[in-house]
């Protein structure tokens, strides 16, 4: 798996070389919270006992990791299209490194928007529990997450034939990811149809084992249980996108 | 006898309905310097395609480097450098920091990649550029950067696809002088994909012709051109050549007649084309054909390439 962590490190040293992305990373997390944030918590209130900024707070950084990933799966899909994962095809390195040292990439993004991201939600007054085995566990949670919907994106990207067609694909996935899932309200003041949507979501999984372990709020579902779907999820994305991949490079 | 650096039989690769490339033979001594020429489309990258392990082919086998390209792709990749028909360098990295990851994904030490970038640079002539990002690179360092990068792994064969497609005439000597320089003093096998025929001409000391998915002809340059005549005296004109051609046909010194419907040309292969040329513009007054031009050379493989596939080679 060391060429995992090469092409892992020719991203991140892209990303570091990039002032446009840093700085739209940065900025990006900001307006999340803020924009978000206010607005919503000017019409909640709080949820449950917890105040809406710390509620919201762990679904903003795993609905952002969506959209890394959906940045991710364009890279993939940039570098097929202008040939450069042609260099990555005749080295002899797995398939599957190329598709994981994009996932890593993103996933260490994913990341550090998370820590930026929290930095901003606890001075705009969410309340961080202290328990930094606790933060770790959620980190972990999220970097898993990132990777496996990096796998849907990565497996998008190596299908697609054209940048539009990318997009078209990626919304399907994005829109329900984001508004099935206890992100923005709790799973209790859903109709039961719904919550079975909600439940099949591994969104909802994430999100309520990071309120959990970050936050101090009670888990709604057991965190091994959270735990297990989010790895499973994680696998599933990558097999899927190494099968789509494999096939598209096999075609020619 | 050498040791073939590359041995293919049979390859065939078909998309569909389409047959790219349709039962392709190949043999390459070690050390030595293939061109295969032919217009595009007509399966050269798609063969080198299939030898570099980059698509598997429908039927057929081959061997780069000692290994089986199927069975040993991982060996062959170790084995190979490939630089590809379009310029595929990632633009936000600068020149080093795309040889050196290039070193890392083929498990080279720090040491050696410094030494090998050093050494490359020097090379190709880069200079202090390495340092600069490629995308403020021209076309023809962008080449030469890809060159070292095909380089940097001190493959046994490199395949160069196209290496000077769109090139100016000093980059594109640059290049050629570098390949001509890695063959003489390292030995490395080149195996390359051209239609310019100066560059077959220039470069190859054995030259592959394909059309249609086809090898049509291989051999020297030398032995290809000496199979159709000694000299060649190029004819146009106009109006109706056939009585012409007819009567220069039964000469007893003339080898073969060719005409190139495309341009009018009539391509007549003798044994001297200084002492027949009388004779031949003497058999072409009257009859309906006019002659406009003249011209007595030696043939070139551009002649070999519409000996064998019926029509001129234009880029």
């Amino acid at each position: 798996m060391y060429a995992t962590y090469v092409i892992w490190s020719k991203h991140m040293t892209k990303f570091w070389h990039s002032v446009g992305e840093l700085f739209g990373l940065a900025l990006q997390s900001i307006l999340w919270v803020v924009l978000f944030g206010v607005g919503m918590r000017g019409m909640v209130g709080n949820v449950g006992g917890n105040d809406y900024m710390s509620y919201i707070l762990p679904g903003i950084i795993a609905l952002s990791a969506l959209g890394g990933a959906v940045g991710g799966g364009m890279v993939l899909l940039d570098e097929r299209l202008r040939g450069i994962t042609k260099e990555y095809l005749a080295a002899p390195i797995p398939r599957l490194s190329i598709l994981l040292g994009n996932a890593t990439s993103t996933a260490t993004k994913a990341l550090i928007q998370a820590s930026i991201m929290l930095v901003v939600g606890m001075l705009m007054g969410a309340r961080l529990a202290v328990t930094p085995l606790g933060w770790l566990a959620a980190m972990l949670l999220l970097a898993l997450f990132a990777i496996g919907f990096s796998g849907l994106a990565l497996a998008v990207a190596a299908v697609s034939r054209t940048i539009g067609g990318y997009h078209g694909m990626i919304f399907l996935f994005n829109l329900p990811l984001l508004f099935a899932s206890n992100a923005l309200y709790p799973l209790k003041v859903l109709p039961t149809w719904m919550q079975v949507i909600v439940l099949l979501n591994p969104t909802t999984y994430v999100i309520d084992a990071v309120r959990a372990l970050a936050f101090g709020a009670d888990p709604t579902i057991p965190l091994l249980l959270s735990l297990a779907v989010v790895l499973l999820f994680a696998i599933l994305g990558i097999w899927l996108a190494l099968s789509l991949f494999q096939r598209s490079v096999l075609r020619g | 006898m050498s040791e073939l650096a590359i041995e293919a039989r049979g390859l065939v690769k078909r998309y569909g309905d389409l047959t790219a490339v349709d039962g392709i033979d190949l043999q390459v001594s070690s050390g030595t310097i293939y061109a295969m020429l032919g217009p595009n489309g007509a399966g050269k990258t798609t063969t080198i395609n299939m030898l570099t392990t980059l698509v598997r082919p429908t039927s057929g086998e081959a061997r780069v480097a000692g290994c089986d390209v199927l069975r040993q792709a991982e060996q062959v990749r170790r084995r190979i450098g490939v630089t590809f028909q379009d310029i595929v360098l990632d633009q936000d990295l600068t020149g080093r920091q795309v040889l050196d990851i290039h070193g890392r994904l083929y498990r080279q030490n720090g040491d050696l990649r410094r030494k090998r970038i050093t050494d490359l640079v020097d090379l190709v002539q880069l200079g202090d550029a390495i340092d600069r990002i490629v995308k403020t690179y021209s076309g023809g360092m962008k080449r030469r950067l890809e060159l070292a990068r095909g380089l940097m792994t001190d493959p046994t064969v490199l395949f160069l696809d196209e290496p000077t497609q769109g090139l100016d005439p000093q980059n594109r000597a640059g290049i050629w002088s570098y390949i001509r320089d890695l063959n003489r003093q390292q030995g490395l096998t080149l195996l390359l994909t051209t239609h310019y025929m100066e560059e077959a001409e220039a470069l190859a000391s054995q030259v592959g012709i394909v059309d249609h998915g086809k090898l049509v002809a291989q051999g020297t340059p030398a032995d290809l051109v000496a199979q159709l005549g000694a000299d060649v005296i190029r004819v146009r004109g106009d109006g109706d050549s056939s009585h012409f051609v007819a009567v220069i046909t039964g000469m007893p010194f003339v080898e073969r007649v060719e005409s190139d419907s495309d341009s009018n040309n009539i391509s007549v292969y003798v044994d001297s084309g200084s002492r027949r040329l009388v004779e031949i513009l003497g058999a072409s007054s009257g009859n309906g054909y006019q002659v406009e031009d003249v011209t007595v050379a030696r043939p070139s493989l551009g002649d070999v390439f519409l000996h064998y596939t019926g029509r001129a080679l234009r880029d």
